[in-house]
């Protein structure tokens, strides 16, 4: 069963990121000249100002650098507690995720984890949310 | 990237602040809690007007003096300078930080001579939230993850926090220290929201979690209020009633490339952002850390007080929060922080009631928190947009 989820922000280069998700590939936008991977989602690359950006596949591999715990609800569609990871991907960037399969309790500083998706759904239709588990 | 240190040299102390007004933050509250119905409840241009008019009193000038405005907060600029009945020179909108050092710019440049800056905003009364699907707009940090379930501008010093206790072991009692320090001063401020609420560190450790490992009291208050702060060329503040408090130094630092991304936030804990505007501040000021007396830091949590400490090099990295223990940012301390009750305790008014501090602290007519001695007082708004610090100094 997909779990519901707050809307994503779509459009444009977003649009291209959540369809390589549904194929189930964590791509990332790149500016080979400059050797700079970015997220989230850049219209143009912020050094040289190429519009030919590529998206390359990431490893999926990772260190867990900060979580938090909302203990509160912000979103209808999720009750608290809801864990977010910051992890640190092979490539450089710092991606906001959620734990699949562990808590905080389990976290410790650079945890190496590993990419996975869970199915889910917004108002937009269902989609599958990169999240990650230990490796 | 460079700056031109000869003339942010020559700039320093030429212009200087001489009036200061905010509103009553604490019977507002106290109002608007019990929803008292005979209570006068002003909307955002009516608290910025009666800022405006107390910083105007205070200042010993007449509006007619007022040649430059700069306005923060719902009300644009051109409402509010109909609603002074002025024709400013300089007409800036923004943040405290960028308000203010355009009016810093405009009166040394000679563009005008005397500016009001001016904020109001009832947004307790409005219901503005910082977090929830609601966001869609902001910095890009506070809509793009909501698919992860992650909001809020608090989730943002959640993570900092985390990372410093995973990276240099700090607890939770640590960061409660600076939460209770501030709270104390907040009682010795009749006009603190929180004057008649003293806390302890167990009142502290035994507040729910909002974003783990943040407790509620880590977080800063939401309440209506409206802050005024007039300035003038410093050559023209010396026959007013207060002494005029002198702009020394700024820096900025914002975050241009990487700016959306997480590691400044995170790895790098803000410390890239503070250290390269504080060195700019420190210089343009002629000073260095051991010059400072008195630090307002903007505190949109308690984690923010040791990351500008060990950003701006009063400590090594790592060791912010070692020094807000055993009183170091008390009043009667090394270095008292928030000595009003900041955004926490006194009053979150997004960084200006830290600078209306500063001037009473310079002034010497803070009362009973009063710093002893206090000649120089450094402010500071730091998040993910960069870093804004500037330094003041009680002038003759
Ligand atoms: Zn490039």
């Amino acid at each position: 069963m997909a779990q519901k989820r707050p809307d994503r922000t779509l459009g444009g280069v977003h649009d291209t990121f959540w369809q390589y998700c549904n194929q189930g590939e964590l791509r990332l936008q790149s500016c080979s000249r400059c050797n700079r991977t970015f997220w989230p989602p850049m219209p143009v690359c912020d050094t040289c100002g190429t519009f030919d950006l590529e998206w390359k596949p990431l490893s999926g591999r990772g260190k867990v650098v900060s979580f938090c715990t909302f203990e509160r609800q912000y979103y209808d569609e999720l009750p608290p507690p809801v864990d977010c990871i910051v992890v640190k991907l092979e490539e450089g960037p710092q991606f906001l995720s959620n734990p699949q399969g562990f808590t905080w309790k389990d976290i410790s500083f650079e945890l190496p984890v590993k990419l996975t998706f869970i199915d889910c759904e917004d108002a937009a239709g269902p989609f599958k949310l990169p999240v990650f588990e230990r490796a | 990237m460079g700056y031109d240190l000869a003339r942010m040299r020559d700039m320093s102390g030429k212009v200087a602040i001489v009036g200061v007004g905010d509103t009553d933050y604490h019977a507002d509250y106290a109002a608007a809690r019990v929803k008292d119905p005979n209570y006068h409840f002003l909307d955002s241009e009516g608290l910025a007007m009666k800022a405006f008019y107390r910083a105007l009193e205070d200042s010993g000038l007449k509006k007619e003096d007022i040649d430059g405005l700069g306005v923060s907060g719902p009300v644009i600029h051109e409402r509010m300078a109909e609603l002074l009945g002025i024709q400013p020179k300089l007409n800036t909108s923004g943040s405290i930080w960028d308000t203010m050092s355009a009016a810093v710019n405009a009166i040394y440049s000679g563009q005008c001579e005397t500016v009001a800056l001016v904020y109001g905003l009832a947004q307790r009364s409005m219901g503005v939230r910082y977090g929830g699907a609601q966001i869609r707009g902001g910095p890009m940090s506070y809509y793009y993850y909501h698919p992860w379930g992650w909001s809020s501008q608090g989730a943002h010093w959640a993570l900092m926090f985390k990372h410093h206790q995973l990276k240099y072991g700090s607890t939770e009692e640590q960061l409660g220290a600076v939460a209770v320090t501030i709270r104390n001063h907040a009682t010795l401020n009749p006009n603190a929201v929180m004057h008649d609420r003293p806390m302890t560190l167990d009142d502290y450790m035994q507040s729910r979690y909002v974003c783990r490992p943040l407790h509620l009291f880590d977080y800063c208050l939401v309440n209506d209020g409206g802050v005024c702060i007039i300035l003038r060329r410093a050559d023209k503040a010396k026959d007013l009633p207060h002494a005029p408090v002198l702009v020394d130094g700024y820096g900025v630092t914002t975050g241009g490339k990487d700016n959306t991304q997480m590691q400044w936030l995170v790895e790098d804990m803000f410390y890239t952002y503070l250290s390269t505007s504080g060195k700019q501040a420190f210089d343009m000021a002629g000073m260095s850390p051991k010059d400072i007396d008195h630090l307002q830091p903007y505190d949109a949590a308690t984690v923010h007080v040791p990351i500008y400490l060990e950003g701006f090099g009063f400590t090594k990295q790592g060791e912010g929060l070692e020094f807000c223990q055993d009183g170091r940012i008390g009043l009667g301390g090394e270095l008292p922080v928030n000595t009003s009750g900041g955004m926490m305790s006194e009053s979150y008014m997004m960084g200006w009631n830290h600078v209306v501090e500063a001037v009473r602290q310079l002034r010497h007519e803070a009362g009973a928190r009063q710093v002893k001695d206090v000649e120089t007082s450094m402010f500071c708004h730091c998040s993910m947009i960069g870093a804004y610090p500037f330094i003041f100094r009680r002038g003759a």
